[in-house]
């Protein structure tokens, strides 16, 4: 019986080796996110919530591949359960109870499974938006600790634990096993490591309260340094957040850039920020940035992570339009945006090296607080016969409307005109800024200009301090984003309501009496920053379905819409790429044999607007609306 | 090289607020490229000009004047002082009270010679010279090869000025002129200002009562006097001077020569 009181504490002294050293690999890791600058973190109430985020919100998420969700669930159900049981068989009464090795047998039998179906993704061929590299060994350890983890525990549970298949079966595990503990520092199980903490430490932790937790935090402009220039200039649980990165490539399948062959892909972009603070990271194993060159400069914490000599192309960095649909989809709750956002702030702000056509864009903003440097007066001549009156004269209006930039653009003004007569049929008492509306600063903020962002919001929140209302109404969700989302922190509170939500409102309360337009058939594209900035999806479908048209949906909707180009100072960094993101919209709409394209949303109305050759309409739910009130006098 | 940039208070053509004429930022991106550059300012305020320190400039010289006064003295001064190999300025003001006189006046009160329009500067192959890069307008240019210290106006189609950035705005310096700047009073008899009225261009030589067509090809060069003349490349001098004298006769300026006996 030697061999089997032996093997009794053998085999769970491997788990905890097998613990212990994951623990150094941990360590080591951690000894990397400390170069990264202070944060607050709220840690017992992020510990004490971390199963529900785990359980709820990342199994949402994972949830939306049923294949990775259901061998996520078995492998690491199994590895897990497998581990803690017979790290606990050191206990003398657990481990010489052999129908205790039974059940960890079956543990380690699911896990056995698991690992299969992880291998299956990988082999013969890697699905092809996962990584290669150190991800391939991934299902060979896993299979020799669970296989190996097996034999051992059946033979503890069934006799022939003195044979001479033990050794072997417990060295099969323990190569998998340490192995995969040695992988915590660089190779797959860091994710495991990573994300358990970063779930604990996320910088947004509202994400998981349910509500959109999206506004870009305020920048302290008297900060010595400004945005982030080095990996060293990010917060450590920013840094430690790019480590729980599994290579899944989901954010590179929902990247518009990426699809239009733009150098940008939000997966390689993650690894490059952990390459550039981990040295001795291995190689990139998965899909490059379109078009974009091999990476290259130099790495470490204070090494310079943009520049066309540097690691990430200044194109990459400007071909984001700030979708945040890698954001949606990442199983890690990584904020790709942020990244993408504080990288543009140091380039912006320290060092002028916008892109060149942005500059003139910024400038305006910056100097007549509109990015196309038009009078701001000049912003309501789209309304010329249309009674538009200015809050200046009577100092209160139960409505503020919100006309936003789009209220230059000759197109766009057809929508603003139908709005604003919707408005006036349901005699709703509403004003205008006029003269008075500066831009929000959306533009500035995206592209990285804190500072004029910041005196626009400021001047802003002043000019909307001597009027009195009860709501603001947009037709732009950009500007709704940042009033509702982004002016609190400047002082300015105010409920911010999107036409589409008001529209509906009037509908419901018998104050639009909209005819029917079955003819019509309608496809409705979701702009970003309503649905995924704002979680806002369903006034819009529900205008539509009470205007009775045909309504098809796209196999990219929703909160999973895919961006149609606009956002993010996309359109004016104009980087360029193989295909246009709007193109690759209007043929996915195409898809849905939709006449008409449904659009809430100045920018997504230009975008789409010019693709060439579109066989569909593009139509703002507004004017949808107008029509079908105009038909059912 | 030593390069001196001279700022205005100018104020933005739609918005009207305080900002860095274009043309003075442009110049200051021609600086950059040539070597150690400075900015400098007469006026009441430093702050008007702080915007420079965002587009690259680091350190910006301000002689504080009082409200009118002529800042051509003050500006002589300080240049006289700092000794550059070029002064760079804007072609023209931009909605402040300074005008596109200054940089003349200020050449002539240091006996400098005035380059205008130029679009581009560099280093010249001998010591201490310049190549400045004029534009004639129309995308004509013209190469200017000169011993420095020159003063030169800087024309729209240069290149375009840096992005501003808050970042070098906040570390630039703004360092003020200390020393006796006696106040001069304002130079210029009193001028009559007047809103701005877009007035009709005068086409030199446009064929009166003529059709749209023609009047369009007085107007872009096509025909009239921009297009009369022989353009005569590395000519003989005797040709040369034929050719200069038949053209100053035919417009007036020289009598018809005398039949030769
Ligand atoms: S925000 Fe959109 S464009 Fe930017 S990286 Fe993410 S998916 Fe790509
Ligand atoms: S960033 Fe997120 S979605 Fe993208 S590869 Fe990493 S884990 Fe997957």
């Amino acid at each position: 019986m030697t061999g089997l009181a032996s093997l009794t504490t053998v085999f769970p002294g491997l788990v905890w080796a097998m613990a212990a050293l994951a623990l150094v690999q941990a360590s080591r890791r951690a000894a990397l996110w400390r170069l990264g600058t202070a944060a607050s973190v709220a840690w017992l109430d992020g510990l004490a919530k971390l199963p529900r985020r785990y359980l709820v919100d990342v199994h949402h998420v994972v949830a939306r591949d049923a294949y990775a969700s259901r061998m996520h669930a078995v492998v690491a159900g199994g590895l897990l359960a497998a581990s803690v049981l017979t790290a606990l068989a050191i206990l003398p009464p657990l481990g010489g109870f052999r129908p205790y090795w039974v059940l960890v047998a079956a543990a380690f039998g699911v896990t056995a499974a698991g690992s299969l179906l992880v291998g299956a993704r990988r082999y013969p061929e890697k699905q092809k938006r996962l990584s290669a590299g150190r991800f391939q060994i991934l299902p060979v350890l896993l299979v020799a600790y669970a296989v190996g983890g097996t034999v051992t525990a059946l033979l503890l549970a069934f006799g022939g634990a003195d044979g001479l298949l033990a050794p072997l079966a417990l060295a099969l595990a323990a190569a998998g096993g340490l192995g995969l503990a040695f992988e915590v520092r660089h190779g797959p199980m860091r994710h495991a490591a990573a994300g358990a903490l970063h779930l604990v430490a996320h910088p947004r932790p509202g994400r998981f309260e349910g509500r959109p937790d999206t506004a870009l935090q305020a920048l302290d402009l008297d900060a010595p340094r400004l945005g982030s220039e080095v990996p060293a200039d990010f917060a450590w649980n920013r840094l430690l957040s790019y480590d729980a990165c599994v290579s899944c490539g989901r954010c590179e399948v929902a990247c518009p850039a990426f699809a239009a062959g733009q150098p940008l892909n939000p997966k390689r972009l993650i690894q490059d920020l952990v390459a550039g603070f981990s040295p001795s990271e291995p190689a990139y194993a998965g899909a490059p940035y379109p078009g974009g060159r091999a990476a290259e400069g130099a790495r470490g914490p204070l090494a310079r992570l943009i520049g066309p000599d540097a690691r990430i192309h200044p194109d990459t960095l400007w071909s984001c339009t700030t979708c945040r649909a890698c954001v949606e989809e990442c199983p890690m709750m990584i904020e790709h945006v942020d990244a993408v956002v504080a990288l543009r702030r140091h380039q912006t702000l320290e060092r002028g090296s916008l892109p060149e056509k942005a500059v003139g864009p910024v400038t305006d903003l910056r100097q007549t607080g509109d990015p196309g440097g038009r009078p701001l007066a000049a912003r309501t001549d789209f309304a010329a016969g249309l009674d538009l009156p200015p809050i200046s004269v009577r100092g209160e209006a139960a409505v503020l409307l919100w006309l936003g930039e789009g209220a230059y653009d000759l197109r766009y003004g057809r929508t603003l005109r139908a709005l604003v007569r919707l408005l006036r049929e349901a005699g709703v008492d509403f004003a205008v800024l006029g003269p008075e509306e500066r831009d929000t600063g959306d533009l500035a903020r995206r592209l990285g200009d804190e500072a004029t962002f910041q005196a626009l919001a400021r001047a802003n929140v002043a000019t909307l301090a001597r009027y009195r209302f009860e709501r603001i109404v947009t037709a732009d969700p950009h500007a709704l984003h940042t009033l509702r989302n982004e002016y609190p922190a400047f002082g300015g509170c105010y409920t911010v309501v999107h036409h589409t939500a008001l529209l509906l409102d009037l509908i419901r309360a018998g104050r639009l009496k909209p005819g029917r337009l079955p003819d019509l058939s309608v496809t409705y594209h979701d702009p970003c920053y309503l649905a995924r900035y704002n979680g806002e999806t369903e006034a819009p479908r529900a205008v539509l379905d009470a205007i009775g048209v045909n309504r098809a949906e796209m196999t990219r909707s929703g909160r999973r819409a895919m961006c149609c180009g606009g956002g993010g100072g996309a359109p004016v960094s104009d980087v360029p790429g193989e295909r246009r993101i709007p193109d690759l919209r209007m043929a996915q709409a195409a898809e849905t044999d939709a006449g008409i394209v449904a659009v809430a949303c100045p920018s997504c109305t230009a975008m789409l607007e010019g693709v060439p050759d579109r066989k569909a309409e593009i139509r703002d739910i507004a004017e949808l609306l107008l029509q079908a009130v105009e038909a059912g006098r | 090289m030593k390069i001196a940039i001279l700022l205005s208070a100018g104020r933005h053509p739609v918005s009207g607020a305080a900002v860095l004429p274009r043309l003075e930022a442009q110049a200051i991106r021609l600086a950059a490229g040539l070597g150690q550059h400075i900015g400098l300012h007469a006026g009441p305020e430093a702050a008007v000009v702080a915007e420079a320190l965002g587009q690259g400039l680091a350190h910006i010289q301000h002689a504080a004047l009082p409200e009118e006064a002529d800042p051509v003295p003050a500006l002589a001064t300080c240049l006289a002082a700092l000794a550059p190999d070029l002064v760079l300025a804007g072609r023209r003001g931009q909605g402040g009270a300074e005008t596109g006189i200054v940089p003349y006046a200020v050449a002539d009160r240091l006996g400098y010679p005035l380059i205008p329009d130029i679009i581009a500067a560099a280093p010249g192959e001998e010591a201490g010279t310049l190549h400045l890069d004029q534009s004639l307008g129309r995308g004509a240019r013209r190469r200017v090869t000169i011993r420095g210290p020159v003063v030169a106006t800087v024309h729209p189609d240069a290149p375009a000025s840096f992005a501003y950035a808050y970042g070098q705005a906040r570390r630039g310096v703004i360092e003020p002129v200390v020393g006796a700047l006696a106040p001069h009073p304002a130079p210029v008899p009193a001028v009559e200002e007047r809103p701005y009225r877009r007035r009709p261009k005068l086409v030199k030589g446009a064929p009166a009562g003529s059709s749209a067509a023609e009047r369009l090809k007085a107007a872009t060069g096509e025909a009239g006097p921009a297009s009369s003349g022989r353009l005569l490349v590395r000519p003989d001098p005797d040709e040369a001077a034929r050719e200069i004298l038949a053209h100053l006769r035919r417009i007036g300026v020289l009598a018809a020569p005398r039949d030769p006996r």
